[in-house]
């Protein structure tokens, strides 16, 4: 079989042909979200490779190109071709590969898409069938549009670090971001949505057109109520001072955390059930939701005496068996032996050639007639060059090669 | 309707946040998306806050009314078999069927997939519930704020030594809704290809770890998960949030390279000993403490745009933390035509956000504001069901539509 045919594949996206000129997170999250249905994705790498291959997390904390787990996951299933975009013979490859293409997702900066020939007129001028999509932080117009951003600063201009850490009395500790790059994430399957949308638009004007994404914005549209609170009510929402409604709280248990959520009076009630009903439970200082939310100081301590002497997951079922709807705060090793997700065959094996055969985080959805599958593992930087250009008549000696060792 | 989904019909069953916020993602691409509410039980967020002037009123919520922009509404009552019947007819003549109930609550009512698909041989249906159609616990409960701890995000979020923290908002609602918006697409697409529909299982939890990866993978590969470090980044130092000047004022800075940690030093007006001492990223990580202090020293005094303006003209990536009002008041995103004011009956016009994108040759625009309770029915029963004024007049006196 050849390696062109194992990138296609069964799922509902297979036929669609998609180029990935990125570096990060973003447009490669979008682009594993098209490749995972069956997508043909060839992903362009800058001859030092794109940045995650620098980032990690890596086996024993050794950076190596070739391991970085960020890196594996997010390209698994896509071909991967270096190309140096800042020389003629590379761009001229990439017009090549362009050539009978769907999508292009491009989520580099805006100085490095005017150097490699990443704009949209140009690139629509070229190919008038290609639907490009480009991933900015800011967009690509507005005052913003040339502002250097990180994952941590678009977390913060999105308006969410703001409404998170702290609590009552620690007004010192700064807002807190959220683990990983979930900026870029947002970003990514936002970007994928759009671009599934345009490819709809196509099939209807017969045109490529394009999609602008800014990623301040994806963040921004799920701040969930907070955000209305200004114009609905002219105030500011904060992560400061006591939440209305309460419990809905970390606790900890004997064996780790727990998470305790009682929105409606029957599941609080249900709870004191679980507890045996302690005296304390019936003060009127806890009578109802609003209550307990006003004298949480006091409850919190009372629940957290309780809680200390009990198991998580023996609490979480016994919760649950009750319809209380409290989680464990899972660790990633608790995940890892989930009976849940294994019964659900959520992690998926794949086998790399250097990085080994590890458990990737598999399907986040199941589609009944065309099966989500990981087909084939991240490439090697530049292991696809030659088999790509050569497909294209284009001599693969001709463009840049990979810099440097791979460790 | 511009947007490339018009002629598309969705019959929206999903309610609270992570559904609406797929079916968001679909209107804003020009789908008809008809909310199919009950009538004694309206979308959860019709109840919850903000309201102007502090008024409840199941139209008057900026909750619900930021993430059904463009939408439609019908009420029925679907535990009447007339009802039932209503909503079987919409789903004949939809193209896709949403829902993020409870696993077994849609076959209970009578809309499970099987039913629909006789109904509508190539329907796609796309439920998203917390824990997925199947698995041992698929039955639990899932709440939105629950979720966040059960994906495995806050047991890595949070301030070095203290206990696992929240995100600060539900986070598997709107990651979930936006990866249901992904996989409805994908199977339409699919089904424009073979005319075959399908059932898709999508699980909150599980979209929620597919944003962790880094989490996972080092797990995977080490054995261990990386431990809560507050703002801070393994590759980059100074990396967080500091104190600005103003009343809870907040500014994000992220040093990126050893090059950038120089041009922080010379606008921070830091002496050559103190900038060389930490001019490599690896002397910046061992004394971070210290480094940060010596930030919060310089921001403390100054407000966030000022910072934000002096650190940008400097090439560092800086930004405000933004509230909701900065968000609300903010020129770039004024400029860039991201905000929606449309007139709405019962709140007037005000300001939602709008669509995190733009698109060239089929433009996305929104269409119009969120959907009254029950704004709709007659249009569904009248136009698209062919159902006769007297006959919709006597199922509103009976009360199986609203």
């Amino acid at each position: 079989m050849s390696a062109a045919a194992t990138v296609q594949g069964d799922g509902a996206l297979a036929g669609l042909r998609v180029v990935e000129c990125g570096d990060g997170v973003a447009a490669a999250y979008a682009g594993k979200l098209f490749a995972d249905l069956g997508a043909d994705v060839v992903k362009v790498e800058p001859p030092a490779g794109d940045a995650t291959r620098r980032r990690g997390p890596f086996p024993g904390g050794t950076v190596h190109r070739e391991r970085s787990g960020l890196f594996l996951y997010l390209n698994a299933n896509k071909r991967g071709i270096v190309l140096d975009l800042g020389r003629a013979v590379d761009r001229g490859a990439l017009d090549r590969l362009l050539e009978g293409r769907d999508l292009l997702l491009t989520d580099l900066p805006g100085r490095a898409r005017e150097r490699d020939g990443l704009e949209w007129p140009a690139i629509h001028a070229r190919h008038p069938d290609v639907v490009m999509t480009t991933i900015a932080p800011f967009g690509t117009h507005g005052p913003w549009a040339d502002f250097e951003a990180t994952d941590l600063t678009l977390w913060a201009a999105g308006g969410i670090a703001y409404l998170n850490g702290g609590g009552p009395g620690t007004d010192a500790m700064p807002p807190l971001k959220a683990f990983g790059q979930q900026a870029a994430f947002q970003g990514g399957v936002h970007a994928a949505v759009a671009s599934m949308g345009a490819l709809f638009g196509r099939r209807r004007t017969g045109a490529g057109q394009h999609v602008e994404v800014s990623i301040q914005e994806c963040v921004a549209s799920i701040l969930e109520l907070t955000y209305a609170f200004w114009p609905y009510m002219g105030l500011v929402a904060s992560r400061l001072g006591h939440k209305p409604i309460q419990p809905l709280d970390f606790f900890e248990c004997r064996d780790g955390w727990i998470y305790l959520c009682c929105i409606e009076e029957h599941q609080w009630q249900r709870f004191v059930e679980l507890m045996g009903s302690p005296e304390w439970a019936g003060m009127e200082l806890f009578q109802d939701r609003m209550a307990r939310g006003a004298n949480w100081d006091a409850l919190k301590i009372f629940l957290q005496d309780w809680m200390r002497e009990q198991s998580v997951r023996e609490l979480y079922e016994a919760g649950q068996a009750r319809r209380i709807p409290l989680a464990p705060v899972s660790t990633m090793g608790d995940l890892m032996q989930s009976e849940h997700l294994a019964t659900r065959g959520f992690f998926a094996e794949l086998a790399h050639p250097t990085a080994g055969t590890l458990r990737y985080p598999g399907a986040p959805y199941r589609f009944g007639a065309t099966p989500w599958r990981l087909r084939t593992p991240a490439p090697l930087l530049g292991q696809h060059t030659a088999e790509v250009l050569d497909a294209l008549g284009v001599d693969p000696a001709s463009t840049a090669a990979p810099a440097g060792e791979a460790s | 309707m511009t947007g490339p989904l018009a002629g598309i019909r969705i019959a929206d069953f999903t309610w609270v946040w992570a559904g609406p916020h797929a079916t968001l993602q679909l209107a804003h691409l020009g789908a008809e998306v008809i909310r199919v509410e009950a009538v004694e039980r309206p979308c959860v967020t019709r109840l919850l806050p903000p309201w102007p002037d502090g008024q409840p009123g199941l139209n008057r919520s900026g909750y619900f009314n930021q993430f059904n922009q463009g939408k439609r509404s019908i009420a029925l009552d679907l535990k009447t078999p007339e009802g039932l019947d209503l909503a079987h007819r919409l789903v004949a003549c939809s193209d896709v069927v949403t829902e993020n109930f409870a696993a077994g609550v849609m076959d209970r009512l009578g809309l499970g997939y099987e039913a629909l698909r006789a109904l509508k041989p190539d329907v796609v249906m796309v439920a998203l519930s917390g824990y997925g159609a199947t698995g041992p616990e698929h039955e639990f409960v899932s709440y939105g704020p629950a979720q966040v701890p059960l994906s495995g995000m806050s047991s890595l979020t949070g301030y070095r030594d203290w206990p696992p923290m929240h995100v600060g908002i539900s986070y598997g609602d709107p990651n979930g809704g936006a990866h249901g918006a992904f996989a409805v697409l994908a199977a339409l697409w699919h089904r424009e290809r073979t005319g075959e529909g399908q059932y898709v299982d999508l699980s909150q939890w599980e979209t929620g770890m597919a944003v962790l990866a880094e989490g996972l993978m080092d797990q995977a590969m080490n054995g261990s998960a990386p431990a809560r470090d507050g703002n801070r980044d393994p590759h980059m130092a100074p990396h967080g949030i500091f104190r600005a000047a103003g009343d809870d004022r907040w500014i994000a800075i992220a040093v990126r390279s050893d090059g950038e940690w120089h041009r922080l030093a010379a606008l921070m007006g830091l002496a050559a000993p103190e900038r060389e001492r930490y001019a490599t990223l690896a002397a910046r990580k061992a004394d971070e403490d210290a480094v940060e202090a010596l930030v919060t020293g310089w921001t403390a005094t100054r407000t966030p745009e000022d910072l934000m303006a002096l650190l940008q003209d400097a090439g560092l990536a800086a930004a405000p933390a933004m509230t909701n009002r900065d968000l609300h008041d903010d020129a770039h995103l004024g400029a860039r035509g991201f905000f929606v004011e449309l007139e709405h009956p019962e709140v007037g016009r005000r300001r939602h956000l709008g669509i995190p994108w733009t698109m060239s040759g089929t433009p996305c625009t929104v269409a119009r504001p969120a959907p009254c309770f029950g704004e709709a029915t007659d249009y569904v029963l009248g136009e698209l069901l062919g159902i006769d004024a007297a006959t919709r007049a006597d199922l509103r006196a009976r009360g199986i539509v609203a």
